[in-house]
């Protein structure tokens, strides 16, 4: 899946047919800087294809996606836009190592947008009825291994504000590292810290 | 609560199953693999070859030649970039290797390898997309001057913005932008190397000088008339400027169809 050298093969070749290389050390007559420039030459890396670079993370993603959304269809629809805006961006992205945080900013931005529109709309989210048979108030003051504590807990992280609630799925759920969460986010890698911290202590406080 | 314990309870607490989420996956496969099919870039073949003008990183689509870069000059990443954002890109040596064949073949004088299709997807206005077409109808042996290629897409004043269009062009020695030369006969010039100018040039018969001047040999043809005079000929200096090409010498342009002029006697 890593960018494919394309110069290696390419410098094989030269070594069997050595035209360049002749060619321009008799034409310029300084093999020193015909070192660097060939040298330089080897370097182009041809970035993966995107289904191949992305193939890795689609799980993750789609477990993001349910995390926030908590609803099945809902994750399935974001799923789908993640994915076709992402490889809409792709040419864009300049280095591979920053896709992770890159796919998952789309989709916690899709979330968000998701979020604000159901707000707009002044409906409810679906999930949040369903569990609203069982009143807050009657929830476990504790929380425990059962089925009850992970509903309360469930609960508790969609009370979050949306930035906290993002940077703690992301960094206890996802596992992504600060840095990659304040990409995501667009903001420090000390607010990212701040913010799952800040999650954390909520929760603890809902308790 | 310690914060590790809740950290472990948090994962533990609602698993996801993998199963579940690979069967939401696989549901939007379908729906997602249509839309797919509406924004989905056509391909594009990229490699590295050695050729007799250095080493060429060649991208070639479907339709034909998408971009060629000579690597020993900056800007393969922009290129890339460039690539990128029209195609999705796959590695493919063997493509760039017959193309840096046919490239072999044109140093051996076989120019029917410069026809080869190309693809201007990359090319963004419709000025520089009409210059290059009318530059590819420009034959081997023959040079076209700035001002002549302005004058054929039809704004003849513009011989600054076809200077930079051949500065631009992404496909150099396919479509022939080594055939534009100065109006005073010098070669000026070249996105790849004024070395590499003069090698094709050379390769397609101009001898030029060191002092980077057309041979003496050479002729002007005109391309209404399809008369060629020798340079100082009466009747090539009341003849229209914008419509002559210039031919390494009499054969060449015998080649292209023309015949001699009869007051100044070329043949």
């Amino acid at each position: 899946m890593a960018g494919s050298r394309l110069a290696s093969n390419a410098a094989n070749r030269l070594q069997t047919n050595g035209i360049g290389a002749t060619r321009l050390n008799s034409r310029t007559g300084s093999s020193g800087v015909i070192d660097i420039v060939m040298a330089r030459a080897y370097e182009i890396e041809l970035p993966p294809p995107f289904e191949e670079a992305v193939k890795s993370m689609e799980r993750e993603i789609m477990r993001f996606l349910m995390r926030s959304t908590g609803d099945r269809e809902d994750a399935m629809d974001l799923f789908q836009e993640t994915w076709l805006r992402a490889y809409r961006a792709y040419p864009t992205l300049q280095s591979e190592d920053g896709l992770r945080p890159w796919i998952f900013r789309i989709a916690s931005n899709l979330c968000r947008n998701r979020a604000r529109d159901r707000m707009r709309r002044g409906r409810v989210i679906a999930n949040e009825t369903a569990d609203g048979a069982a009143p807050a108030a009657n929830a476990p003051n504790h929380l425990n291994d059962g089925p009850e504590g992970a509903l309360h807990l469930k609960r508790a992280i969609a009370r979050l504000p949306g930035k906290q609630g993002q940077a703690l799925m992301m960094r206890k759920f996802a596992g992504l590292e600060y840095t990659e969460i304040a990409t995501a986010l667009n903001c420090s890698a000390e607010s990212a810290r701040a913010s799952v911290y800040q999650a954390l202590k909520k929760l603890r406080l809902d308790e | 609560m310690k914060t590790n314990r809740m950290a472990t309870q948090l994962k533990e607490s609602t698993p996801i199953d993998d199963r579940v989420l690979d069967a939401m996956i696989g549901k939007t496969r379908p729906r997602i693999e249509h839309a797919m099919k509406l924004l989905r870039r056509p391909q594009a073949r990229v490699g590295v070859t050695s050729s007799p003008l250095g080493r060429l990183l060649i991208a070639e689509s479907d339709r034909g030649l998408a971009a060629i870069h000579f690597l020993f000059m900056d800007g393969a990443e922009r290129t890339l970039a460039m690539l990128r954002k029209k195609f999705d890109l796959i590695e493919n040596e063997a493509s760039a290797r017959r193309i840096g064949a046919e490239i072999d073949r044109v140093f051996e004088g076989d120019f029917s390898a410069m026809a080869h299709p190309v693809d201007l997807s990359l090319v963004e206005s419709d000025f520089q997309r009409r210059a290059y077409a009318s530059l590819r109808k420009v034959p081997p042996g023959a040079v076209i001057t700035y001002h002549g290629l302005a004058a054929t897409v039809g704004q003849p004043d513009s011989q600054r913005a076809i200077g930079n269009t051949m500065a631009s062009n992404p496909i150099p020695i396919f479509v022939p932008c080594h055939r534009v030369i100065r109006s005073d006969g010098t070669i000026g010039n070249y996105g790849g190397g004024v070395d590499n100018k003069i090698k094709l040039l050379r390769a397609e018969g101009f001898e030029v000088g060191r002092d980077l001047r057309l041979p003496s040999r050479a002729v002007m043809g005109h391309r209404r008339t399809g008369i060629f005079c020798r340079p100082g000929c009466s009747a090539a200096r009341r003849a229209d400027p914008t419509k002559m090409l210039i031919f390494a010498d009499a054969k060449c342009a015998g080649h292209a169809g023309l015949r001699a002029c009869k007051l100044c006697k070329p043949a």
